[in-house]
């Protein structure tokens, strides 16, 4: 077979099956928030792509999360606090960015609006580049 | 020691400078880009010196000397005129639209600050914007206070203590 078509099969080969990337520190957000708060809407997204790190990376994310609590907890401090604890392991490890918009169902039913993350300036330099 | 220190890190920012004329804006910060490239190049002999923040305790009482003594504290990543960072940019962007002067400090050049100011206001990310010596939040809270008018209210009240 010509050298040239070989190399072209083998490569989609390898390619169809090697596994889909996986995202354990995304699925740890998803899972503690919704044990956490029992939200009634979550979004957890992994803007990584957005910033100067490697492809499929978790290191940059932001969440909407509309939880019942939020009727108490207004002051957005305080919920940036709770919200902050609860994924206390992923910040002290993985997660180097997380933007938060948190909630009350009241706030969610007037706006769902969820404004932009700004873009990217370069980073710190503390983190694998692309 | 400690206030020579502190004042080595602080970086005092001026709105006028950057509303009233761009040609002001860059005469007042070439020539620090000038001397960043001139000193990447030649001995480091010729590299600016900076202070050394020396371990968590130096660093704790830093942060409580500045936010204490700065009505507006913002520490970032990069300098407000060159922030390194999409949410550091985003909170200039606002106090600017503010109008207000503010101080800033850039925790890269900080690494004893960066942590300590984590531990200070028990807040994992940067920036962190302090008005009168108390907490007010990260960029998500600093924008959505500034959009809804909140951030102004705060800040007027700054002014006027001030004068």
């Amino acid at each position: 077979m010509n050298p040239v078509l070989r190399r072209t099969f083998h490569l989609a080969r390898r390619t169809m099956s090697s596994t889909v990337p996986s995202f354990p520190v995304t699925a740890a957000i998803q899972q503690k928030l919704t044990d956490a708060l029992q939200p009634i809407h979550l979004d957890v997204l992994n803007e990584s792509h957005m910033h100067n790190v490697p492809k499929n990376s978790e290191t940059h994310f932001k969440v909407v999360v509309v939880a019942e609590e939020f009727e108490t907890t207004k002051a957005p401090l305080q919920r940036h606090r709770r919200v902050n604890g609860i994924l206390a392991e992923e910040l002290e490890g993985p997660v180097h960015a997380l933007s938060i918009i948190a909630k009350s169902p009241s706030q969610w039913a007037k706006s769902n609006a969820v404004p932009a993350s700004p873009s990217c300036k370069g980073g710190d330099g503390s983190l694998p580049k692309k | 020691m400690l206030s020579s220190i502190a004042t080595t890190a602080l970086r005092r920012t001026t709105t006028a400078t950057f509303t009233s004329a761009v040609a002001t804006t860059r005469q007042h910060f070439r020539p620090a880009l000038a001397i960043r490239f001139f000193s990447e190049d030649s001995h480091g002999d010729f590299a600016p010196q900076r202070k050394v923040v020396e371990g968590e305790d130096a660093a704790m009482k830093m942060i409580q000397e500045h936010v204490e003594s700065n009505p507006v504290m913002l520490y970032m990543k990069g300098n407000p005129s060159m922030p390194m960072c999409g949410f550091s940019a985003t909170v200039v962007q606002a106090l600017k639209a503010e109008g207000i002067d503010f101080s800033s400090v850039n925790v890269l050049d900080y690494p004893d600050i960066r942590e300590g100011v984590k531990k200070f206001s028990e807040w994992p990310t940067i920036p962190q914007l302090y008005v009168d010596g108390e907490f007010i939040g990260g960029c998500d809270i600093i924008v959505q206070m500034h959009e809804s008018g909140e951030l102004a209210d705060l800040l007027k009240d700054v002014a006027k203590s001030e004068e």
